[in-house]
């Protein structure tokens, strides 16, 4: 065994491949200013705080944007005008530091190191004079009275600062689909795909943010006192959710075509315009478009609450909700069959109820029909109270029948609960295999680490069971060297059969290079511990025959 | 996942170019519909929030007169409480102490006049309940008298609509709501009248 064998993912460390993106390997001995710009905004640094910088200062931007949105409600307004004056100075606050640490590093950033004045450089530049923007309105109405609209119009330009998140992730978007269609650059925008890059992720998020904030306006609608405030705004919050979410269909039936297995310029998008995702998404707006066409007909308000299947569309991504599809279509069979067992139990025992409870209680056990709400809400163990038997009989039979009913009604959520978790725990080994299978050369690349990455943050793998799992290749490889492969695989190969003789070879003759001969003659003799023929082999062997 | 290497080729591919320029278009054409249909919907809440100021202008007027109507110099005399109404009193009728003359006093009379029901362009009309089947039930005004049970009661209040003849000598708990375009009633405020 080589040294290297013997080190076999001895100096592998999987905090290391864990939490490849969270620890930057920045030197302390750097001055200063490199020091602080290497954790707070150089992009080439993987693992420093640039990332959660952005992050925060984007969440910041938006709650700015609903702030100034809800600063036009005075009934949101005047009650916590204190409240949003210190989230003003609050959010000033952190641009204002934002902008300041941005300036004094700027003579370490790549862009503006080079020239005369780093400083300037930045200062002149169109990100700084956005920053700059945010901020000025705030301090300039300390010296200048300035008229509250327009400083709640300058405001408004805080939302150009996500141009810093923005415009970095359209460029890598433009690389990433250099020379493809027009009709690919929208797949890659709308479908998870190895073109998307990160304004895939955003277009995602901002599609996910506005199904929250549709979901919330849409709850909120139903609680009169905050509906009659803000009804107004409802209906502009819902309109322009409504028009997201219509590009989003339409961009997503028209670039359909480039997702495989939906060719065909009408047939794929129909194929597709049927998948339950799309389903979902035509639910989310229909409802809109038939309440203004079809009002004057018919009183469609039920309709709006259809609004609130936009919540399916964050289904789309989940894993989970994924799991739970294959899992229904996989217990389809076993779910239909418990569903008719429990049909004929519901008949069964309406039927009963009737029977007997009818001539007692003809208002409520009045026919069979309206028996069975009695049954399920009994079956189900609800029961509601509304409707009892009150005849000896009817109460026996229900005995009985609640006692099945337990059983009969638990089958297919036991069912389901148990393929759900048996469909988490395969997904889990067959991921364990594929590490397995990673570690098992002893080396791991970047792209392996990322696969380990992504995947043990998928299942929820701790560093503990992924140490367990490589605690089992570890020895599975000193077992594989100690004895590479059984006699009978060995044998099938001749060629292989022939090394693994020379190797058995060499290991007896080093036996007995390493013995002492004197004591090793006396005790093969002693006994007949050997034969007189295998201590000829042995002498041979040995070159001594 | 699509890969680069599985995916469509990147050539342009013929006759892509009218189908980019279909596909525009045609996002233009929706966004355009879409703001247009928000902006009738808006228009149409406009009308609502209209019929909800109406609703709660009246309300302001009847609280305040409410505080002074049964004093002697009661500046409004349709509306006056402690004056018993007539035996025979009927709507479209002048005499004091019921509901109908003080309703047609105060859209006639006082600054209430102006009010108008954006639905229709005409002053607002009250009703005995909202209705959703009766398109001309929106805009409209509800107002209904509150009469406190005895305590121990199951329900709190009986509820009955203020009609025209409905006496108006005493202090009265009222509940002022408003249809919507719907036909459903939007709740405004209580108040003593």
């Amino acid at each position: 065994m080589s040294n290297q064998d013997n080190s076999f993912l001895k100096d592998f460390n999987i905090e290391t491949i864990l939490h490849h993106d969270e620890v930057a390997n920045i030197s302390s001995d750097l001055p200063m200013r490199k020091w602080l710009y290497s954790w707070l905004l150089d992009p080439n640094i993987p693992g420093n705080y640039l990332k959660g910088i952005d992050k925060w200062i984007s969440y910041l931007i938006v709650a700015n944007l609903f702030a100034l949105m809800f600063e036009h409600v005075p009934a949101v307004y005047e009650p916590f005008k204190q409240s949003f004056h210190l989230f003003d100075i609050f959010s000033v606050a952190v641009f204002s530091i934002e902008f300041v640490i941005r300036l004094y590093l700027a003579p370490e950033d790549e862009e503006f190191k080079g020239r005369k004045n780093a400083r300037w450089g930045f200062l002149s530049s169109p990100f700084a004079i956005i920053d700059l923007l945010a901020i000025l309105p705030f301090y300039l109405q300390a010296f200048i009275p300035v008229d509250l609209r327009i400083l709640r119009f300058l405001r408004l330009l805080r939302i150009l600062k996500l141009f810093r998140v923005l415009i970095p992730a359209i460029a890598e978007f433009k690389e990433l689909n250099k020379g493809r269609t027009f009709r690919q650059k929208v797949h890659a925008l709308v479908y998870t795909s190895a073109y998307g890059g990160t304004i895939h992720n955003i277009f995602e998020v901002f599609i996910n943010v506005w199904v929250l904030i549709s979901v919330t306006a849409v709850v909120l609608e139903s609680v009169h006192s905050i509906n009659y405030i803000l009804h107004l705004q409802f209906v502009i919050l819902d309109t322009v959710a409504v028009a997201i979410f219509t590009v989003e269909y339409v961009m997503r039936i028209y670039s359909s075509v480039e997702e495989p297995g939906f060719k065909g310029a009408v047939s794929g998008r129909l194929k597709q315009a049927k998948t339950p995702s799309t389903v979902i998404d035509l639910l989310a707006i229909l409802p809109f478009f038939l309440e203004v066409f079809l009002h004057h007909l018919f009183d469609l308000r039920f309709l709006r609450i259809f609004r609130l299947a936009r919540l399916l569309k964050l289904a789309r991504g989940s894993d989970a909700t994924a799991v739970m599809f294959k899992v229904i279509a996989r217990e389809w069979p076993v779910l239909v069959a418990a569903t008719f067992i429990m049909f004929l139990l519901v008949i069964l025992t309406a039927s009963l109820g009737y029977l007997f409870e009818h001539e007692a209680q003809p208002e409520k056990f009045e026919n069979i029909p309206t028996a069975i709400y009695w049954a399920v809400i009994t079956l189900a163990s609800v029961g509601y109270g509304d409707i009892s038997p009150v005849t000896p009989v009817g109460r026996a039979v229900t005995v009985v029948l609640s006692l099945v009913g337990i059983g009969i009604f638990a089958i297919p959520a036991a069912l389901l609960a148990s393929s759900f978790s048996d469909e988490l725990v395969k997904k889990r080994e067959l991921l364990k295999a594929n590490i397995y299978d990673i570690l098992k050369d002893g080396h791991i690349s970047d792209e392996e680490a990322s696969i380990i990455r992504s995947e043990a943050k998928r299942l929820h793998l701790t560093n503990a069971e992924i140490n367990a799992l490589l605690e089992l290749v570890r020895k599975e490889h000193e077992l594989e060297e100690r004895n590479p492969l059984p006699i009978h695989k060995i044998s099938e190969n001749p060629a292989l059969a022939v090394e693994h003789f020379k190797v058995l070879l060499g290991q007896i003759r080093q036996l007995g290079i390493q013995t002492d001969p004197t004591r090793f003659n006396a005790a093969a003799q002693e006994n007949d511990r050997l034969s007189a023929s295998e201590f000829d082999l042995w002498k041979k062997i040995q070159g001594k025959a | 996942m699509t890969t680069p290497q599985n995916s469509a080729s990147p050539v342009e591919k013929h006759g892509m170019g009218s189908e980019k320029y279909f596909f525009i278009g045609f996002l233009i054409f929706v966004v355009v519909l879409v703001a247009l249909l928000g902006s009738i919907n808006y228009n149409e809440a406009l009308k609502t929030e209209q019929a909800k100021s109406n609703g709660e202008a009246l309300t302001a007027w009847l609280t305040e007169a409410g505080l002074k109507r049964f004093d002697e110099d009661s500046p409004h005399e349709a509306c006056k409480g402690g004056v018993k109404p007539t035996a025979d009193a009927k709507s479209g009728d002048s005499v004091t102490g019921t509901w109908g003359p003080c309703f047609a006093y105060i859209m006639k009379k006082t600054k209430l006049k102006e009010l108008s029901n954006s639905f229709f362009n005409t002053p607002p009309k009250q009703i005995s309940q909202c209705v959703t089947s009766d398109r001309t039930a929106m805009g409209a005004i509800v107002l209904e008298n509150l009469v406190a049970t005895p305590v121990g009661s199951a329900i709190p209040f009986v509820i009955s609509p203020l009609t025209d003849v409905t006496a108006i000598d005493t202090k009265l708990l009222l509940r002022m709501s408003v249809c919507d375009k719907g036909g459903y009633a939007i709740k405004i405020s209580e108040f003593d009248f």
